[in-house]
């Protein structure tokens, strides 16, 4: 367990919080990682409280709003995050879940800047909202956000998964290629979106029991066994991609 | 050994080991589920014509299934690795695909032989499938006329148990009749087994070969045919005029045991002169399942 033993007043670039790297250390080795505060360069033991060792499930305790990069490139493992997470949270990430109690900043299981790809696997489980370009160019995984997303969510994804259960801001999907962002709550679709048809996705019934039993995530059986509208898109793009809205029982 | 006055002759049946898959059948509602897995069980009796044997194992409440319809296991058998895929897939994309409303799980998540069977079927979308991971499973979304086919995109393939069987020696066809329906009712709940016969029952039992035409590998088993009592080397007491055969495939040989072991005890009842059971001196197949011990 991580536990933050101050309050931050600039950020905390920490990407060295990552489950399957914590599997080999010891209490003493995960203190000494290296983390930038407000530009210079520090340890992770001189802003969090560790305990516990070599292990791959990691829970983090504090207000962590400022702290960046947590779960980057992590590959295995459970993190729990008792609280909100800044930017750039599971960036990059390649397998393994995370699990935030709170909110998560921008970039959320998006890309390192000029990478072509983002998330490339795992679970991203967001109970609060997220900050623009969550799960922008994500390869391959899955992302869920209960609250309010930002603007950009889901942008130029490859592939992969994005659900969001509240209002979703603009330019959701936008040079999506393939993949699919489902919409619980509202979303604005880019007009290079077409609507194709109105069904119920037997893809979706499994994907929702799948986050209410393993995450206890309050679906409701309506929209479990729903019917869905689907758009196409982006057509500005491959246009193999979709956009799933709710459309109620 | 007697049961209910019906002789438990000491003896034994020859089964043999076979590779199994089990496929989980969605539906709207049980009876597209059973739509489905009636026309994939179909023609699936034996592998001596059919090449591959196959069941409805049990129907399934929604609590029970991947996506939380109602559906159905079914057994899935061949003789070897190879076949199993290729009967899979045929089948598969001409029964459970086309059917209304269904899905496709595997039954066998836990085996470490994966067959990929959902992976050759998505090329039916012609490159508009597409595929979802959900729970650390791949499943493909193959668009069809009336929305989405889903199917998982491997099965699991294990060894498992063909050919476990029993016989009913009664004094009538209406006796030997009676004497199996209950036998196959009462087999009906028991897991792991399959009776890939007509309504769980046999009338034309088979011997290996045959005396007469060198091309055919099974010919009628004429030692328990009461027809034929005078004029072959029969099995069958004077008093026996008809005779039926229940076979059991399974996922192993524990599961085939439980079930011959409900199923002879339902059949021993009035009419029923005694129970046997076929084999072919213990040498073809690995697997021998003793009357008398299994009912001890």
């Amino acid at each position: 367990m991580l536990s933050l033993t101050q309050a931050l007043d600039h950020p905390l670039v920490a990407d060295c919080i990552v489950p399957d790297r914590f599997a080999a250390l010891t209490t003493k080795e995960i203190a000494t990682l290296r983390v930038t505060h407000g530009g210079r360069t520090a340890r992770l033991g001189d802003f969090f409280k560790v305990s516990g060792e070599r292990s791959a499930s990691v829970r983090l305790e504090g207000n962590l709003e400022k702290v960046e990069g947590i779960g980057a490139g992590m590959a295995g493992g459970d993190l729990v995050i008792e609280g909100s997470a800044g930017r750039d949270l599971g960036l990059a990430m390649a397998g393994g879940r995370i699990d935030v109690r709170g909110g998560a900043g921008e970039n959320a299981g998006g890309a390192r800047p000029g990478a072509a790809k983002g998330m490339t696997g795992g679970e991203i489980m967001v109970r609060g909202t997220v900050g623009d370009d969550a799960g922008a160019r994500m390869r391959r995984g899955l992302l869920v956000v209960m609250g309010d997303a930002g603007r950009g969510t889901g942008r130029a994804m490859i592939a992969g998964t994005v659900v969001l259960f509240g209002k979703t801001g603009p330019g959701a999907g936008r040079f999506l290629k393939r993949g699919s962002i489902v919409a619980l709550g509202t979303i604005e679709r880019p007009a290079t979106f077409r609507y194709a048809c109105t069904y119920r996705p037997p893809h979706i019934n499994l994907l929702l029991r799948y986050l209410r039993t393993r995450a206890g995530v309050p679906v409701s059986d309506g929209q479990v066994g729903g019917r869905y509208e689907r758009y196409s898109g982006d057509f500005a793009e491959l246009g193999k991609g979709e956009i799933l809205q709710w459309a109620g029982e | 050994m007697k049961i209910n006055g019906v002789a438990i002759e000491d003896t034994f049946a020859e089964a043999f080991t076979m590779r199994v898959a089990r496929i989980v059948i969605t539906g709207r509602s049980l009876k597209w589920a059973r739509e489905a897995a009636l026309k994939l069980t179909g023609f699936a009796t034996s592998v001596i014509g059919c090449k591959c044997e196959a069941g409805i194992e049990r129907t399934m409440g929604p609590a029970e299934t991947p996506d939380g319809r109602p559906g159905l296991s079914v057994l899935f058998l061949t003789m070897d690795k190879e076949s199993l895929p290729q009967q899979l897939i045929v089948r598969l994309g001409q029964t459970v695909l086309t059917c209304p409303t269904t899905a496709c799980f595997d039954g066998l998540p836990d085996v470490p032989d994966r067959l990929t069977v959902g992976k050759a079927l998505r090329v039916f979308g012609d490159g508009f499938q597409a595929s979802k991971v959900i729970g650390g499973k791949r499943y493909w979304r193959i668009p069809v006329m009336e929305g989405e086919f889903l199917i998982e995109e491997t099965f699991g393939m294990q060894k498992g148990v063909g050919g476990g069987n029993f016989l009913i020696l009664a004094e009538d066809a209406d006796h030997a009749l009676e004497a199996a329906e209950a036998a196959v009712d009462a087999m009906a709940d028991q897991p792991g087994v399959i009776l890939p016969f007509p309504g769980g029952v046999v009338r034309s039992g088979s011997k290996v070969g045959s005396k007469r035409y060198k091309s055919m590998i099974a010919t009628t088993n004429d030692a328990f045919a009461p027809t034929l009592k005078a004029v072959t080397q029969s099995q069958l007491p004077e008093v026996v005029n008809s005779v039926l055969e229940i076979v059991l495939d399974g996922t192993d040989g524990p599961s085939i045991e439980a079930a011959m072991r409900v199923g002879i005890r339902a059949a021993c009842r009035p009419g029923v002169r005694a129970i046997s059971a076929g084999n072919y001196g213990g040498k073809l197949g690995p697997h021998h399942f003793y009357l008398r011990k299994i009912l001890a």
